[in-house]
């Protein structure tokens, strides 16, 4: 395999929070917890987890838009966690971001062309105005809008425009990598194809890499070649697209994958729905050991004591799992 | 056949607002059956949310219900008030996507439960409060005798959703509208919450109407479904016939472009193209005409009617497309 073009190494995000008193000390909310991958060129990783397990804080963080704590980013032989912002400018225009709710990430003040030529003004100052047009335009076509709405308002467009709107923004400064936080979340299930249709386009074309953070597994697996599992800040399980889904080993893993609802009334789960028992523990007060082991079924006393390890079972595909080789498939 | 519990004949909605009429519902006819669980799905601007709100008689002021509801054979539709207050939140229930905007933010969870029972079964405070805890043991809150006096933000999304299923079910009441019950919840806690809802169901054969964007999660719960578009009904029937053979292009293209676990994520997935329907520029004939592969000039100009294709099955195309 060949150099990857993003390595994170044991990356860690925690929020200070204010005590619960007006006295109290303050508390550590440890978003993400050492968490490593690399990622190639081309290749989308799937970073999957409920609310609440750090994998839009890991999203930030790798793009240095929170400051991880500890941990590395490595980007062309850099560490971005050791640049500070000016010296990160130019590294941003390789790295881009699009959000969730697709109207509230975009200015409603400036016009669709304004929006996608800002990154343009920032990264490449010395292309001309009508240059910048040009592209601008072009860039309007190819996510499948319409030059003549660069004058138009992001109000003006619906859910699944502005979310082109945003891609457009995102691609017009010829990133490497995007960072795609929850993108087709919020749209109609009829544009959620059209837009996970138009990502994987855009990176045939262009080799783009992308990490697609989502909590929709079906959507995950027709998106990712390679699947990341998150819980409270923690990895417990990658693997690669097909070995995941048809090999979870992971006891979260397993639930999560049977309990996503299927269009099939004869078989509305892939198999028997694997029930977690309580709610997930504050992110604040986290459980000792291994965080999962308060709601899963095969804890035992070892992991209140020890927090596993991701180990490797195969080739590209670790398990955080004391009892992975005793549960077997 | 016995009659329906719910019954809705030729149902309209439209809203006046500063730019014009709005029609949010056309000609809408449907029923629901003692004890079933009926799916209504759609997207934004279908009128799956508005259809509730009028029949309830919850529609903002500038709008305007016309047509027939009748529950349990009596109209309700546009009823006064005594006799629609007697029956939300007593024999009808609702169920919202967010709890937390859904439930009094001021008032702890006891209080909101409590009132409910005090307002509709004229129980007294200690049996209400018995009552209520009882209801969020059901729902399985751990520790409820303790959690009853939480204010919503104090509980985790999960079991407030949790909560206003139990605040809806309170009164055994004997229809539960859940309008996307589980769009705010991660997966394992909305197979939690749709469990849920199914017992409900099954152990007091309480009617349910599930208003939902995913078909996925009617496939799993329902027995019949209403699909709407643009305010209408496109397709009507057994969940099971509509999901086998679809009759409906739009029914046909949203089951194609969903990304279930079994497809070959290989193969780029058929979407449908367009945007989903402007309200205030409603086509003059079919709703879907605009997006839809199989479109006919006879499509722009004449509205279809709901046909009978099988079995309690109804489409309203004027083509002949099989999935």
């Amino acid at each position: 395999m060949s150099t990857p073009l993003l390595q994170v190494r044991n990356l860690s995000v925690h929020y200070t929070l204010p005590g619960p008193g007006l006295f109290a000390r303050a508390q550590v909310l440890k978003a993400v917890s050492d968490v490593s991958f690399d990622l190639a060129a081309g290749e989308t990783l799937g970073v999957v987890g409920e609310t609440g397990c750090g994998k839009s804080s890991l999203g930030k963080g790798i793009l240095q838009l929170v400051r991880p704590v500890a941990g590395e980013v490595i980007w062309q032989g850099q560490d971005l966690c050791q640049l500070d912002s000016k010296q990160l400018k130019p590294f941003r225009k390789d790295l881009q971001i699009i959000f969730q709710d697709p109207l509230s990430s975009l200015n409603p003040r400036m016009t669709v062309g304004e929006i996608i030529a800002e990154p343009l003004g920032l990264h490449q100052p010395q292309l001309s105005a009508a240059e910048r047009d040009r592209a601008v335009d072009a860039m309007l076509e190819r996510v499948g809008l319409r030059a003549d709405m660069r004058s138009r308002y992001p109000n003006e467009f619906s859910g699944g425009q502005c979310q082109r709107i945003s891609i457009a923004r995102a691609m017009i400064v010829q990133p490497r990598v995007i960072v795609c936080d929850e993108p087709v979340s919020a749209l109609d299930v009829s544009i959620q194809a059209q837009i996970c249709n138009l990502l994987r386009e855009l990176q045939r074309e262009t080799g783009v890499a992308l990490i697609f953070i989502s909590h929709d597994l079906s959507i995950v697996r027709y998106m990712s070649h390679r699947v990341m599992i998150m819980y409270l800040g923690r990895v417990m399980e990658t693997a690669p697209r097909d070995g995941f889904f048809g090999a979870a080993r992971h006891p979260y893993s397993r639930a999560l994958i049977s309990a996503v609802p299927q269009p099939d009334p004869d078989q509305p789960t892939a198999g028997p729905v694997i029930n977690l028992d309580g709610d997930l523990p504050s992110p604040v007060d986290q459980p000792s050991g291994c965080v999962f082991r308060t709601r899963c079924a095969h804890a035992i006393p070892l992991c209140i004591r020890q927090r596993p390890e991701l180990e490797p079972l195969a080739a590209g595909h670790g398990v955080a799992c004391h009892r992975t080789r005793e549960l077997g498939r | 056949m016995t009659q329906p519990i719910l019954d809705v004949q030729s149902l309209a909605v439209r809203f006046t607002t500063s730019s014009g009429a709005v029609t949010a519902v056309r000609d809408l006819s449907f029923s629901l059956h003692e004890g079933e669980c009926l799916g209504i799905v759609g997207e934004s601007g279908s009128g799956k949310s508005q259809t509730f709100m009028a029949a309830l008689g919850l529609l903002a002021d500038n709008g305007k219900a016309t047509g027939s509801v009748r529950f349990r054979g009596e109209e309700i539709l546009n009823a006064p008030r005594r006799v629609l207050d007697e029956i939300r939140g007593n024999r009808i229930a609702m169920i919202f996507q967010d709890a937390l905007s859904a439930l009094t933010p001021t008032m702890r969870i006891a209080e909101q439960m409590t009132e409910v029972l005090a307002r509709h079964k004229g129980m007294g405070r200690k049996a209400a409060r018995a009552r209520a805890i009882e209801a969020l043991e059901v729902v399985r809150i751990p520790d409820a005798a303790r959690r009853i006096d939480s204010y919503p933000f104090e509980l985790s999304g999960g079991m407030r959703q949790r909560a206003m299923i139990a605040l809806a079910t309170l009164c055994k009441p004997e229809v539960i509208i859940a309008d996307e019950p589980t769009t705010a919840l991660d997966v394992t806690v909305q197979s939690q919450v749709l469990r849920l809802l199914d017992g409900l169901r099954r152990h007091t054969s309480t009617s349910i109407v599930l208003i939902t964007h995913d078909l996925a999660v009617v496939a799993g719960l329902c027995s019949r479904v209403l699909i709407m578009y643009g305010g209408r009904a496109v397709e009507y029937g057994p969940v099971r016939d509509i999901f086998r053979s679809p009759r409906h292009p739009y029914t046909q293209a949203l089951l194609r472009s969903m990304p279930s676990m079994v497809i070959d994520p290989a193969v780029d997935l058929p979407v449908i193209p367009g945007q989903p329907p402007d309200l205030e520029h409603l086509p003059a004939g079919c709703p879907f005409a605009p997006r839809c592969a199989h479109v006919i000039d006879r499509c722009h100009s004449e509205s279809p009617a709901l046909e009978r294709v099988g079995e309690g099955h109804f489409k309203a195309c004027h083509r002949e497309v099989s999935a």
